[in-house]
């Protein structure tokens, strides 16, 4: 056990799906050859299949504290980095004959293919976006699955670390990591994986997916700090909760589960007898305990509707920005960098 | 074109600089342990110069030294992102060049009571640092050297390339007229340095520049019909204060990324959220109730809300009785307003009359809204003997409206709008017991042929629940805040005299409109309506329809549209006859050379294979002045380098949303790209020069007045003050100009990036919003209206439901009415519609690789099950889209989110992504609706940005098979 961790609550009634996040980390983290096709922030649209595809199915984790087999994804599962003929089209001189389109084979799949589609019938259709970066779980599969000893724990933070120095390649991490999210890097024949902006961290400044995120939507913090938005949501208000808890790892980032509006019945009435995602989805992304989570979210905002206060709407809304970064609010262009 | 380095070298060798080589040094060095993770060891080990390679303890210092830079420089996106414009970036450059951005988020908290606005920004302004690298963009002047878009290009030099686009344009002005020459302004336009110097120079050479608003669909005619005015928004926070948000028309939460927030933190506030839309979109889904309704059903559900309003007695009569018309006396026999001119001869046509029980029949107030003791009647049917002796029988607008009304019930509109009864019966429910009930401003609706009718039905729930002007509450019509010192500036290059001649004129002109009863904003509308006039601006929705041919796709509009009696090119004869509107050059005059300004119209308008057919052949020379090859660029002549977004000094207008002004330096440089301000300096230059060395002395206006050549140049500079890489003293005098920044100036804005409007200013885009701006609030539209009771810019001086033009009489629209959308495009099954895109600003981003690697990697159109089922038609399909004006080719994407019978083809992907380069806009037919060509009437007559014909794309028919 680490000495402290530090966690994250992704508020899903406040994510947008647009994807900043996601766009946030690769231009600063995984821009290098071989890094190209990796996402290590991503958002899907759920119902879905996500990224990469089917991971919900592609097992790892623990059952009953005992390791599971997993599946190691594909490149294809991922989505690969499709190049275009941009030259080709502009300057190449053959008018309209040439248009702009994936060179290569056409893909069948990509990191947001199913953006936007979710389950149902409409009228009562359904989706909402689920953001995910690594766990950083307290009970790391991936670290359990290295014969390396690869892959660290931070003492100080919790955050989970695959050491490049140290990593051959052999992707036993990705196999048992059950959220699967680590990629394999081919050039460099290395795993690499979402690193919590580890050099951010240490200086005081949030993670670029929470600290560039327009929706408002990623708390970050120790969780053990009960001024910290992550011990009053997750402790206090118990309104968070970590993803397939049955994946035995212990996560370190949570959720607030997403509301619906009410659905329609037959005739076209307002039919609020149930809820337009069903409670038996929900349930199984996060848990028997998101009904829970959800009757607390509903009845303070009962409140607030009905002119209350609720100190829980408040740390969601976050009048202050920087309030939500648990002490991490240092802004990046504050620091200069020393030659040596 | 010449070859150069192709991306990855240019990149890597270049801009990778320090990280790969320190990659390839770490990966040879043996691994030290344990290095501490402290923050102590972490400053020590990171270096901003490139020179040495830093001491690398182990792996962990290459993902320390990546983020590293050496130094930051505030910029923004200069694009027209409008309701999500703007957000102030850091852009962290590395060895010269940007290495990537973040947001600055240093935006101070307005009240304690409501969130700030950090961390503003989006995942397309998060990758700009990738895209202003990449092949899309244009490095050096291009001159065409095969048939237009043959794709064979020849690099020149900027001389080159602008003396003999100077010597076009003196052909053209000296032979055949200054109007001959067409400034097509884009979504680009910063309204800072850039547009500056396009505003001088089109000033200068007298040329055509298009107002291209209500051409994008961005219109909001039914705003402007009823206020008078199109432009009026909040600022975001002000949601805060609302206890209901309808989402009407719109889908914030994929195209108002910045803004978003605070609608789901009024949310958790206590405001109910109600999205009104076809489909389950990303906003309805985080909506406490979802209507669905009918694409171009809105204005029926808006009347039955109106119905049960108005029936149940849930309307605020003394916000009806003081704002509106709806107390004002319509002739029974003519179905028009009671005019002075009726009463007496030689009266005004523009005053009107109500009824009071104590009174009698008397004049409504003109010069300011308090009833001063009147109770106006809203029901009744009285007497008036006009002038002539005629006795006719008068009643209010509110008994016609709510005669009118009786064919809405729940039960009847529900046939029209889909909405089930119960719905519409629940959303006035909560409509009549809201305190604040607010809309969420955005141009969905605008886009519709009958966008009008919907927003007129929009505005009506909101005025008869009295929602205007309280905090959080309010229809809104269109967001736009800028400075006001950008015409003061164009005109600031003549000479003193002349200015002082121009100021006094402008004095006595507008003490004489004062006089006359018109507020501060009329008197800027009654300007903008003269330079309409004059041809100083033009619509550019009615220029493509005569000039670019694209009236031809509405010649079968009668087949299209059940309401429509005659042929509408009947009906703009009629318009152009009466002045109602204006096309500048007159119809057969040709254009002969057209700049596009970071513009686009061969992506951005509807059946454009029409220009190319029509329009293309009449231009001598076409100019595209942009940063990246776009649809347009590629049928161009010349294409110029301009400077992308982080490459030059700007500053740009936002709206009252966010309403800090926005600017940043110039961080980078890239190869010959060159700021708009001094492309426009140079091309003065090469005017100048050209016609003087080719003994060219001067041309006629469209005045008929003889201008010099000579002294153009120094003109455009002010006698050198501001020379072409001046453009930091531009941007520095805008805002010396301005009213409505005060205290702000450019050395501090540069460096902080933002600076918070302390009034909305007299410019005519900004002015509607009618309010204060205090320091420490949020910003509430119509205040000077609802509380000092300052008259609206209408005809009747108040929020005006009745239109009694001859147009809206025709055609059965004196009061909203709802109309079935029309068949636009050929009588088939399924509606093509459309909306912003999560994915980019307009096409800037429509084919960046990390933006579309997000997406399907090409152009989608989303399908509902049931129709793809129907169909044969899978996920991922290609599918061949087509009605009797054109098809093209698309992937399928099936979502259960998506009404059956609509489709939805989000806005802007260029020509060039798809087959055959056929894009998907070349079947939509954008008919022209007669009623916008309406005029005369005091408020109706056209202006900048509004009340011109506009284009849709919203009904368009189509069907769909498997490619």
């Amino acid at each position: 056990m680490s000495k402290r961790q530090l966690a994250m609550v992704f508020d899903l009634n406040k994510c947008l799906g647009c994807q900043t996040c996601t766009i946030a980390c690769k231009r600063l983290w995984t821009r290098e050859e071989g890094m190209e096709y990796m996402w290590w922030a991503t958002v899907n649209t759920m119902p879905g299949r996500g990224t990469p595809r089917d991971w919900e199915q592609s097992g790892g984790g623990f059952r009953d504290g005992v390791a599971q087999a997993g599946r190691l994804p594909t490149k294809e599962d991922f989505g690969d980095a499709w190049e275009f003929n941009h030259e080709e089209v502009f300057f190449g001189g053959k008018g309209d004959s040439a248009y702009l389109k994936i060179q290569g084979q056409e893909p069948d799949w990509g990191p947001n293919w199913d953006e936007d589609q979710g389950a149902g019938e409409y009228p009562n259709s359904y989706y909402f976006y689920l953001p995910r970066i690594c766990n950083h779980c307290t009970h790391p599969a991936c670290l359990e699955a290295c014969p390396r000893k690869a892959i660290i724990k931070r003492e100080e933070d919790g955050i989970v670390l695959i050491d490049e120095d140290r990593c051959r390649g052999y992707r036993f991490c990705m196999e048992a990591c059950p959220y699967k999210k680590i990629y394999f890097n081919q050039v460099k024949k290395v795993s690499q994986k979402c690193i919590f902006c580890f050099p951010r961290v240490e200086q005081g400044v949030a993670p670029a997916c929470a600290r560039q995120c327009p929706g408002r939507v990623r708390f970050v913090g120790y969780k053990d700090d009960p001024n910290g938005p992550i011990w009053k949501l997750v402790e206090k208000w118990k309104v968070a909760l970590p993803l397939h808890p049955e994946f035995g790892t212990e996560p370190n980032v949570y959720y607030v589960p997403p509301l619906s509006p009410p659905r329609f019945d037959a005739a076209g009435n307002i039919d609020e007898s149930k809820p337009r995602i069903p409670d038996e989805y929900l349930v199984s992304l996060f848990g028997p305990k998101v009904l829970e989570a959800l009757a607390v979210l509903k009845a303070e905002m009962a409140k607030t509707r009905a002119g209350g206060k609720s100190e829980l709407l408040d740390v969601l809304i976050a009048y202050e920005w920087k309030s939500m970064f648990g002490g991490f609010d240092k802004d990046p262009a504050s620091i200069e960098w020393k030659k040596v | 074109m010449s070859p150069s380095m192709d991306r990855r070298t240019f990149l890597v060798g270049a801009a990778v600089g320090t990280a790969a080589l320190a990659l390839g040094l770490w990966r040879l060095r043996p691994a030290l342990s344990g290095g501490s993770a402290g923050s102590g060891a972490v400053g020590a080990a990171l270096v901003g110069a490139v020179a040495a390679p830093p001491p690398y303890g182990d792996w962990r210092d290459v993902y320390r030294n990546r983020w590293a830079w050496d130094k930051v420089v505030r910029s923004s996106h200069w694009v027209n992102c409008w309701y999500q414009a703007h957000c102030a970036w850091n852009v962290y450059v590395k060895d010269g060049l940007v290495w990537r951005e973040e947001q600055a988020a240093d935006y101070p908290q307005v009240r304690p009571d409501v969130p700030d606005f950090n961390p503003r920004g989006c995942q397309k302004g998060a990758c700009f640092s990738e895209r202003m690298y990449d092949p899309a963009r244009v490095k050096y002047p291009l001159k065409r050297v095969g048939e237009r878009g043959s794709g064979k290009w020849q690099r020149i030099s900027w001389d080159q390339a602008l003396d003999e686009i100077a010597d076009s344009v003196i052909d053209t002005i000296v032979n055949e007229g200054t109007d001959r020459v067409i400034w097509d302004l884009g979504p680009g336009i910063s309204l800072g340095p850039q547009t500056a110097g396009q505003g001088r120079l089109r000033v200068l050479l007298d040329s055509t520049s298009l107002d291209m608003n209500t051409e994008i669909g961005d219109g909001h005619r039914g705003a402007a019909e009823t206020f008078g005015k199109m432009v009026f928004e909040r600022s975001a926070d002000d949601y805060f204060f609302s206890d209901l948000i309808l989402i009407w028309g719109g889908n914030p939460v994929a195209t108002q990324i910045p803004n978003a927030h605070f609608l789901l933190e009024a949310r958790y506030h206590g405001a109910q959220l109600v999205c009104i839309a076809p489909d389950v979109s990303p906003s309805s889904i985080h909506a406490d109730l979802w209507v669905p309704v009918k694409p171009g059903g809105d204005a029926a559900l808006g009347l039955a809300v109106a119905h049960e309003l108005v029936e149940g007695r849930l309307y605020d009569a003394a916000f009806v009785r003081e704002q509106t018309d709806l107390p004002l006396l319509v002739r029974e026999d003519t179905r028009r307003f009671l005019r002075a001119s009726d009463l007496e001869s030689g009266g005004d046509e523009n005053v009107l009359y109500l009824h009071d029980p104590k009174r009698g029949v008397v004049e409504a107030p003109r010069r300011h809204l308090g009833l001063g003791g009147l109770e106006p009647s809203l029901e009744g049917r009285f007497e008036v003997a006009l002038h002539d002796g005629k006795k006719v029988s008068v009643r209010p607008v509110f008994a016609v409206l709510r005669e009118h009304l009786a064919a809405y019930t729940p039960e009847a509109a529900a046939e029209l709008c889909g909405t089930p009864a119960s719905v519409i019966r629940e959303l006035a429910k909560r409509l009549a017991r809201a305190k604040s009930a607010a809309m969420v401003t955005t141009s969905n609706i605008t886009k519709y042929y009958h966008g009008n009718l919907m927003e007129r039905a929009q505005a009506l729930v909101f005025a008869l629940t009295g929602n205007f002007g309280k905090k959080g509450s309010g229809f809104v019509g269109f967001p736009f805040l800028m400075h006001d010192g950008l015409n003061e500036f164009v005109l600031s290059m003549f000479d003193l005299r002349l200015r002082a001649l121009i100021g006094a004129a402008s004095l006595v002109d507008e003490a004489r409109l004062k006089l006359a009863g018109f507020t501060d904003e009329m008197v800027v509308y009654e300007r903008s309506r003269r330079s309409f006039e004059s041809g100083q601006e033009v619509s550019g929705a009615l220029f493509w329809y005569v000039h670019g041919g694209l009236l031809e796709a509405s010649e079968k509009l009668q087949d299209w549209d059940p309401y429509l009696k005659r042929p509408v090119r009947q009906v703009l004869d009629e318009s152009l006859a009466k002045g109602w509107q204006y096309v500048w050059p007159k119809p057969g005059n040709d254009p002969r050379v057209m700049f596009s300004l970071v513009s686009n119209p061969l992506r951005r308008i509807r059946a454009y294979p029409l220009l190319l057919k029509t329009l293309w052949p009449k231009l001598r020379t076409i100019v595209t002045i942009d940063w990246r090859m776009t649809s347009t660029a590629m049928h161009s002549d010349y294409v110029l380098p301009a400077a992308g977004w982080y490459e030059r000094a700007e500053h740009k207008w936002v709206t009252p949303l966010m309403p800090f002004i926005h600017g940043g330096e110039k961080a980078t440089t890239f190869y010959e790209a060159k700021s708009d301000w001094e492309i426009f300096a140079r091309l003065a230059r090469a005017v100048d020069r050209r016609a003087a060395a080719r003994g060219v002395k001067a041309f006629k206006d469209r005045a008929g007045r003889d201008r010099s050549f000579e002294g153009l140049y120094d003109r455009f500079t002010s006698n050198g003050e501001f020379g072409p890489t001046d453009d930091e003293k531009v941007a520095s005098a805008l805002l010396q100009y301005s009213s409505n920044l005060e205290g702000v100036e450019w050395e501090q804005l540069k460096k902080k990036g933002w600076a918070r409007f302390t009034g909305i200013g007299n410019a005519i885009a900004s002015i509607g919003t009618a309010t204060r701006i205090k320091p420490d609030d949020t910003i509430t539209p119509f205040t000077d209206h609802v509380f000092e009771k300052k008259p609206y810019p209408t005809l009747s001086r108040r929020i005006q439901f009745y239109l009694d033009q001859d147009l809206y009489l025709e055609l059965g629209e004196a009061l909203p009415v709802h109309k079935d959308p029309p068949a636009a495009g050929g009588h088939y099954p399924l509606q093509l519609t459309g909306g912003h895109t999560r994915w980019s600003i307009h096409a800037a981003w429509r084919d960046d690789h990390l933006m579309l690697r997000q997406q399907r990697g090409q152009p989608v159109m989303y399908m509902s099950r049931p129709d793809a089922d129907a169909r044969g038609i899978s996920d991922g399909a290609r599918v061949r889209v087509f009605n009797d004006l054109a098809s093209f080719e698309v992937m399928a994407k099936l979502s259960p989110a998506l009404r059956p019978g609509q489709l939805i083809l989000y806005h802007a992907w260029e020509n060039f992504q798809f087959a055959g380069g056929k894009g998907f806009q070349n079947l939509i037919p954008s008919p022209l609706n007669p009623v916008e060509l309406a005029g005369g009437q005091f408020h109706l007559r056209p202006m900048t940005i509004c009340l011109q014909p506009s284009h849709t794309d919203r009904d368009t028919r189509v069907e769909v098979e498997r490619a």
